[in-house]
């Protein structure tokens, strides 16, 4: 921030920055009383900051993840404290996507149709185990990770994670958005739009975020051998 | 409890002991099979169909049908005033797997009477065909195609028989069957790629995509239409 008159290093104070308003014959500033008129700052900052306390979130609820982002929402936790002010039930008024609760496959053309009407700039978390990895449904009916549908910025831990994650995890998206800057948003952010309505990842990634991990009670001698790498997943891949 | 001479599931299947104070049910007295009057009446009427007859549970009634004639006896125990089953609660599945043969269980409710039974036909796994009964129960509708959806059995004479639960385009067979792999038949790319190409319109019948489309016009006729119903078979 930096004041229109000042010859010295020394800060004014503020009689003496009203006393040189009125010595020019101002009647006032922005406030009223000859402060500056205008404040120098980075756009990035500007932006960042408006962004990430208007956080307006697109509740996916599927499941039992879906209670607690209610709880997170009401009096006791309060989510409006910080930004998230309403839950944006258009997908086009969104910011950022909390998919609570498992997906199952025929529901996961309907996920990825919402990530894809929001708008940029966008964001992604994805709350819980299930929604995460699929959790404790190794089965046939479940996606294996919304990662696979659609890219997740965060992911809340939890059966089900209790308020204070999922307020945790929105503010690591605060904290993400504030080191982001508007000259990478485009090669971080964009998406080809061929790809709308498609699987976010390629086979082989999907395969390996889908892999059986942990105690899956599917694991056997053959499946822990197909996956003995971390998966990386591709956007962290970018720049 | 597994005790020196049964197994843990002998008390689910045993049911509750009965209290002795309250041993005249609804469903006829806790495991006495004779004092089921529909089943005492199928064994009379129906005596070629009607191939065994169990109690379950303490106090459910199962009768074991010949599947040829499910639907002739069911018609029988909805209509005939002595029986009124009226209201049909479930029809489901069971795959006991090892090859057995799978069941289709019929749960019925009789308002007037007041009584449950549970009437059940096996099918060979290389025969899953049965008669529909929706011409008898509306409600049989959806309830036959999620059997179809998840076991494979056909209902003969089934007005609309698809899918309900699974999406339209899956392609690895029905889920519940024994013999179903757990995570499925393809690769998870293939799954999470096929998910992704569904296409909603598959949901639907033509008719059906129509509510809704154009304000303030009826919905259309249903394949069956209400007052066919219990007329059918007449």
């Amino acid at each position: 921030m930096g004041m229109s008159d000042g010859e010295g290093t020394d800060p004014l104070s503020l009689a003496e920055i009203e006393a040189l308003g009125q010595a020019e014959g101002r009647q006032g500033g922005l406030l009223g009383f000859g402060h500056p008129t205008f404040l120098t700052t980075k756009v990035d900052f500007v932006v960042n900051w408006a962004r990430r306390n208007s956080l307006w979130p697109m509740p996916f609820g599927t499941a039992c993840c879906a209670i607690e982002m209610m709880a997170s929402a009401a009096s006791n936790f309060d989510l409006a404290r910080f930004g998230m002010e309403r839950m944006s039930f258009s997908p086009r008024q969104a910011d950022v996507l909390i998919c609570a609760g498992r997906v199952p496959y025929k529901l996961a053309p309907v996920l990825r149709r919402i990530w894809d009407q929001m708008m940029q700039p966008k964001w992604c978390i994805s709350m819980g185990a299930c929604a995460s990895s699929g959790g404790v449904f190794d089965t046939y009916s479940m996606v294996q990770g919304i990662d696979t549908i659609v890219p997740v910025d965060v992911y809340v831990p939890g059966c089900p994670p209790r308020p204070e994650g999922l307020i945790y995890g929105l503010m690591m998206i605060q904290e993400k958005i504030r080191h982001e800057s508007l000259t990478e948003h485009y090669s971080l952010r964009a998406e080809n739009p061929s790809l709308v309505g498609r699987p976010r990842a390629g086979d082989e990634e999907v395969e390996a975020l889908a892999g059986p991990f942990g105690n899956s009670t599917q694991q056997d001698q053959l499946s822990s051998a197909a996956q003995t790498t971390r998966p990386e997943r591709s956007e962290d891949l970018l720049p | 409890m597994a005790g020196e001479n049964g197994s843990a599931f002998d008390a689910v299947e045993q049911g509750p002991e009965a209290s002795g104070r309250n041993t005249e049910t609804p469903h006829g007295g806790v495991g006495n099979p004779a004092e089921h009057p529909s089943v005492t009446a199928l064994q009379g009427r129906f005596d070629s169909a009607v191939l065994r007859h169990e109690v379950q549970a303490g106090d459910q009634h199962v009768v074991f049908l010949d599947p040829g004639s499910n639907r002739a006896v069911l018609a029988w125990l909805r209509d005939d005033p002595e029986q009124r089953y009226d209201l049909l609660v479930d029809v489901t599945a069971v795959d006991y797997g090892g090859g057995r043969p799978l069941q289709i269980v019929y749960q019925l409710w009789s308002v007037p009477h007041k009584r449950a039974l549970r009437i059940k036909c096996e099918l060979p796994l290389d025969g899953l065909s049965i008669d529909s009964v929706v011409q008898l129960w509306n409600a049989a509708n959806w309830l036959e195609r999620e059997v179809y959806d998840l076991f494979g059995v056909e209902f003969r004479d089934h007005p609309d028989l698809r899918r309900i639960l699974m999406p339209q385009n899956y392609a690895e067979g029905h889920p519940l069957r024994k013999d179903f792999p757990l995570r499925g038949r393809f690769s998870r790319a293939e799954q999470t790629r096929r998910a992704l190409s569904q296409d909603y319109h598959d949901d639907y019948t033509p008719e059906e995509l129509e509510v809704g489309g154009a304000p303030g016009l009826a919905p259309p006729e249903l394949p069956i239409s209400t007052d066919e119903v219990g007329t059918r078979l007449d």
